[in-house]
């Protein structure tokens, strides 16, 4: 059920894993699982090389120190260098762009789905800064404490998400 | 806590959430873009079970008193047009800001390039907030309002009744809809039967 060398688990196993991260996330660190306030905390700390008055932005200085931002950015460190072993281990890992967006928008090139992966990747971050949590602090962590915004934001976020995918790609 | 210490506990806690991330599959985006679209759900099938995992875990530690929860304020204009707005990116990239990272770490070169459109949104948004988002972010504030506070119940009451009713709906979908076939044979979320992973001999016989 548990095997590195699997190419995959079943989707409760995996969810099983993630849900018990939030024991040592609560009990080392007293907060809960989350990703998307380390983009705050990387962009703030190579921005201050070009703009050193980025400190004075609350929200910037805010993210700039302390256990716990750093704590969130090797979260997604570790995110990296733990998808890296197990796609090794089990013979799966992966290159360029995946098969699937040539099927779901038919005209494809790698140019075009690198422009599409950056404008993505912007408006995802956007987004849940604004939130003020993505699918995992929002999503895992928020409506595990029963919080009534996370709730909000999770149907606001697959509401959007399921319109958007209807009408921009192909059904694979 | 020492920043050295939270960084080493960090970086432990991330190469577990990487392989769960990794062998649940959410690091391919046809898995995140069809769980969007409706047609397969492996992507909703993990992240209910961590919301379940996570509901009796901290019904266990707040009832033992080894947590203290830290809800998020409830903030129905920054959630709703904040949480839309991450959806759509979401379907766009293919990734969530978490998946992308998994993504990185299989090997995939797009999820580089949503990485980095991140920061750079995570940066609009840092000088932004102070001057043009405020009066979305702090529209129709009413603090850290939960559902357990809600209803008047204690919190492991009601999160475990919500745990039950989500593990009924995982059986009756899990029924519905094998993870296996969605998950596909190449793993990577892409049905058998699509027209390039037939062997040659299928398709001449056609």
């Amino acid at each position: 059920m548990f095997s590195l060398t699997a190419r995959s688990w079943s989707p409760y196993a995996a969810g099983l894993v993630i849900g018990l991260l939030q024991i040592p996330a609560f009990y080392f660190i007293g907060t809960a699982l989350g990703t998307s306030s380390a983009y705050v905390t990387i962009s703030s700390s190579l921005a201050q090389f070009v703009d050193p008055s980025i400190v004075k932005i609350d929200y910037a200085a805010k993210h700039l120190s302390g256990a716990k931002n750093w704590w969130q950015v090797a979260l997604i460190a570790g995110i990296v260098l733990g998808a890296f072993i197990s796609s090794r281990l089990s013979g799966t890992p992966r290159w360029g762009a995946s098969p699937f967006w040539a099927k779901a928008m038919g005209a494809h090139t790698p140019a075009r789905r690198y422009m599409m992966a950056f404008i993505g990747g912007f408006i995802m971050v956007l987004g849940a800064r604004i939130a003020d949590g993505c699918t995992s602090g929002h999503g895992v962590s928020g409506i595990a404490q029963l919080a009534i915004g996370s709730f909000v934001a999770v149907t606001a976020m697959f509401g959007a998400g399921i319109i958007t995918a209807n009408l921009i790609y192909k059904r694979v | 806590m020492s920043v050295f210490v939270a960084i080493l506990i960090g970086l432990a806690m991330g190469a577990i959430f990487g392989m769960a991330l990794e062998k649940g599959r959410v690091c391919e985006g046809g898995v995140i873009v069809c769980q969007m679209q409706m047609s397969r759900h492996a992507m909703l099938k993990m992240f209910l079970t961590a919301v379940a995992t996570g509901l009796v875990v901290l019904s266990v530690m707040v009832g033992f008193g080894l947590a203290k929860l830290s809800p998020k304020a409830t903030l129905f204009a920054a959630d709703i047009v904040g949480g839309a707005i991450l959806g759509v990116g979401i379907v766009i990239a293919g990734a969530c800001p978490g998946t992308v990272l998994a993504q990185i770490g299989t090997g995939y070169k797009d999820a580089i390039f949503t990485f980095i459109g991140g920061l750079f949104g995570a940066l609009a948004f840092t000088y932004m907030e102070p001057n043009i988002l405020k009066p979305v972010l702090t529209a129709g504030s009413y603090g850290k309002l939960t559902l357990d506070k809600l209803i008047g119940l204690p919190f492991p009451a009601v999160a475990l009744t919500f745990a039950a009713i989500i593990v009924g709906f995982l059986v009756w979908l899990e029924k519905v809809s094998p993870w296996e076939k969605e998950i596909g044979p190449n793993a990577d979320g892409l049905p058998a039967e699509s027209a390039d992973s037939m062997p040659q001999g299928a398709a001449s016989r056609a």
